[in-house]
């Protein structure tokens, strides 16, 4: 009895002080999270320009959205670019890491060579690509033309913005490369060695041993690349100045959020804008849970 | 500051020393090393605190948050340098402030937390935004103490200023927008008389289609791209008050983008992007850095419209272009020399700690003699005030007289009401719609048109 009393003084000793320790964590997370969260919500149901105090109007923002064309077009744009854009990213960055895993001598330059990319700064690395995209004069163009392939007007033709976007964003899947390379090295060799014993093909093997064990890391990446595509805005806005142009085409979610809260300071509409896109990416990325973790094996269990 | 010494003291001798933390016990090393740690950085900090209020200087400094980083932003510090000579009983102190032309997030964070710089300066067609929004203060009591009369102004730029009945800034620098600039040298490589620019949209797309060059689709050299006057919206502005438009009626607060003879501005546009494919004229002119690499400084586009500080801009990075200054040209029946005042005004914030000494800096800048003259000779830039001594300095001064003489005769300035930026923004698509061919002119307009009047009603009905 005596001990049992003294170990609940010490567990809530224990209790008090982790929470202590904590506090600054769980305050910061509350003071600026939790409430910023709760605060957008509570917006997005008033007309808020900032400097003056919100007035309640009840869901008029989410009718007057609901009625937004250009709400619409930038719900697909994002969407065109969510879902072309991370595939094709995971698989570039699927075979890049493939490659990077030969024995091959000077592969750490290689390795390095395909992974810069992904740290030089965003803004940097748009400006760079401004150049590249070029439909005058810039290398890519140069190079088709010399081809005798077509040269798109990449940002100035509607049709090959977003096409632009998605090529430029390819060139930053090192970080993904990353992972799948270090879950390559942790396919056991053994059993490379027992299916090529059985007759096993190569791509086989690639079937049924590499990809199986690395579908927790794809899985991964196709999640997070998901999200962040679903928020994709550094980008477009560096690209075309923050106009989302020619004609809209570049017009993406996060950006119209961004115009209507601080060029516009509709801020109030801007809040209904991302509660509408944080209920979408949550209904996607269970949608992805539920369809595709079947596909996902964790060291041969489920 | 001084409640924490003696606790150290204590400590020494007595070890409970901290009710409520260690009560009754003895502190382990650790703990106290911990304790005189924390001690110790709050000490360092009120220590910080307190040298920093004993050393605050006498006089008052106020704090100015300006936009302009380079040359410009060295240039104002002359500027500044100039006003706290010349003022002994407050300095001015300018914090540079980067700031987007329809947006200041940080300035209206700064006023809702009741914390404002003394003053600032404001892109001049916001100033009815912010003065709506509440982030300025109207400055019709000091003016009236001044004895400042709007005749003293551009009558522009008063116009731009005065919302709602009351004046809420002061023009720093009046902008004439713009001047139209050709290139001698493409001039007289295509046959043309380098002395006589294009005095009529007509006359301009005669010499536009004698000007263009294009070698296997790819265009190598164009005469104008009308839409690229400093973006789509200001190129609509412009061209659209040249073809005697309207855009907005402030009696009665009706937005007129509609209105037939902007359609006709847009029109007109579009039929170069009709005429040498949208796609490549845009794809020509992306990439083109604004200064060195600007296309009219390399020959590459031989007319457009030229804004003042470009004056410098040429100066500097193309010193050898052979180029032209006049008016901006018009169709038969439009509006001869036609343009509109930009530029930056000083105002003073909502909940600033020294409006008066705010007052003066924007009087000085803005209406003294010597302030207008300190700030014309320093910064290249044209004060609003137009009996400053400067003006008359200007009139021999090359390329910034003919940018006076458009001052002189202008008579737009951007649509004075709180939906400014989205305005803009609403003209900027209009235009990319009907120059890609995804709308008609008509449909365009009345689409930017519809959207602006409704987002300006829900303006006006939020106040």
């Amino acid at each position: 009895m005596k001990t049992k009393t003294k170990r609940s003084t010490t567990e809530r000793q224990n209790l008090r002080n982790g929470l202590l320790f904590c506090s600054p964590a769980i305050i910061g997370l509350a003071t600026f999270t939790l409430y910023p969260v709760l605060a957008s919500l509570y917006y997005s149901f008033c007309n808020y320009p900032m400097l003056k105090p919100p007035v309640w109007v009840g869901l008029a923002n989410y009718h007057t959205l609901f009625h937004d064309p250009v709400f619409y077009k930038s719900l697909s744009n994002t969407a065109y670019y969510a879902v072309l854009a991370t595939p094709l990213g995971i698989i570039t960055a699927f075979f890049m890491a493939l490659l990077l895993n030969q024995k091959v001598k000077g592969m750490a330059i290689f390795r390095t060579m395909f992974f810069v990319p992904s740290i030089v700064p965003m803004v940097a690395g748009v400006v760079l690509w401004l150049w590249l995209l070029k439909s005058d004069n810039g290398l890519i163009n140069i190079i088709l033309g010399a081809m005798h392939l077509p040269t798109p007007g990449w940002m100035s033709d509607p049709l090959w913005s977003k096409p632009a976007l998605i090529l430029m964003s390819i060139w930053g899947v090192g970080g993904w490369m990353l992972i799948y390379l270090a879950g390559l090295q942790d396919v056991p060799i053994d059993l490379y060695e027992a299916a090529e014993i059985d007759g096993a093909s190569p791509m086989q093997r690639m079937l049924h041993i590499t990809i199986p064990f690395l579908s927790p890391h794809l899985f991964f990446t196709l999640i997070m690349g998901f999200i962040g595509a679903m928020g994709y805005f550094t980008q477009a806005f560096v690209m075309t100045s923050g106009k989302g142009g020619p004609v809209d085409s570049t017009r993406f979610f996060s950006l119209y959020l961004f115009q209507n809260a601080f060029m516009y300071w509709k801020m109030g509409y801007a809040c209904a804008m991302a509660w509408i896109l944080f209920i979408l990416v949550l209904l996607f990325t269970l949608f992805l849970f539920k369809t595709s973790a079947r596909f996902v094996h964790y060291g041969g269990e489920r | 500051m001084t409640a924490f010494r003696p606790a150290i003291i204590v400590a020494k001798d007595e070890p409970g020393w901290l009710p409520g933390v260690v009560i009754g016990l003895r502190p382990s090393a650790k703990q106290i090393c911990l304790m005189c740690f924390l001690l110790a950085a709050s000490l360092v900090l009120c220590a910080g605190c307190a040298r920093h209020k004993s050393s605050a200087p006498a006089t008052v400094v106020i704090s100015v948050w300006h936009p302009w980083g380079g040359a410009q932003k060295e240039r104002l510090a002359e500027v500044i340098k100039e006003f706290n000579r010349t003022h002994k009983d407050f300095q001015v102190r300018a914090v540079f402030t980067p700031n987007d032309l329809d947006s200041n997030q940080k300035f209206f964070t700064s006023v809702a937390a009741d914390m404002p710089p003394d003053a600032t300066f404001v892109d001049g067609p916001q100033v009815a935004a912010w003065a709506e929004q509440g982030a300025i203060q109207p400055l019709d009591s000091f003016i009236k103490a001044s004895g400042i009369k709007p005749s003293d102004y551009f009558p522009p730029c008063w116009a731009q200023n005065t919302y709602r009945g009351k004046v809420w800034a002061m023009t720093y620098c009046a902008d004439p927008n713009f001047a139209f600039a050709w290139n001698k040298k493409v001039f007289r490589d295509c046959g043309l008389d380098p002395e006589k620019p294009p005095t009529t949209i007509e006359e301009l797309d005669l010499m536009n289609d004698r000007i263009t060059k294009i070698d296997h689709g790819r265009i190598v050299r164009i005469g104008i791209i009308p839409w690229l006057q400093f973006g789509n919206a200001n190129a609509m502005f412009t061209w659209g008050w040249a073809f005697r438009g309207s855009f907005f009626d402030p009696k009665t607060q009706r937005v007129t983008a509609d209105d037939p003879n902007a359609v006709n501005a847009l029109e007109w546009m579009v039929s170069y992007a009709k005429k040498f494919d949208v796609t490549r004229i845009n794809g020509f002119a992306a990439g083109f850095g604004s200064r060195d690499q600007n296309p009219f400084y390399t020959g590459q586009i031989a007319m457009g419209c030229l804004h003042i500080s470009q004056l410098d801009d040429i100066k500097q990075y193309a010193p050898d272009l052979d180029y032209g200054l006049t008016f901006l040209p018009a169709p038969a029946g439009g509006e001869e020399h036609s343009s509109w005042v930009g530029g930056w005004c000083l105002a003073i914030p909502k909940g600033s700690k020294h409006p008066k000494e705010a007052w003066e800096f924007l009087r000085w800048c803005c209406r003294d003699p010597k302030g207008t003259q300190a700030v014309g000779r320093l910064q290249s830039l044209l004060p609003g005030y137009r009996k400053s001594p400067y003006i008359e300095e200007v009139r021999s001064k090359p390329g910034y007289d003919q940018f006076l003489r458009i001052m002189e005769e202008c008579r737009h300035q951007r649509p004075v009401m709180p939906a400014q930026s989205f305005y803009m923004g609403s003209l900027d698509r209009a235009v990319d719609y009907a120059v890609y061919g995804r709308m008609s002119c008509k449909e365009a307009l009345s689409k930017a048109t519809k959207e602006t009047q409704s987002e300006l009603d829900l303006r006006l009905a939020g106040r």
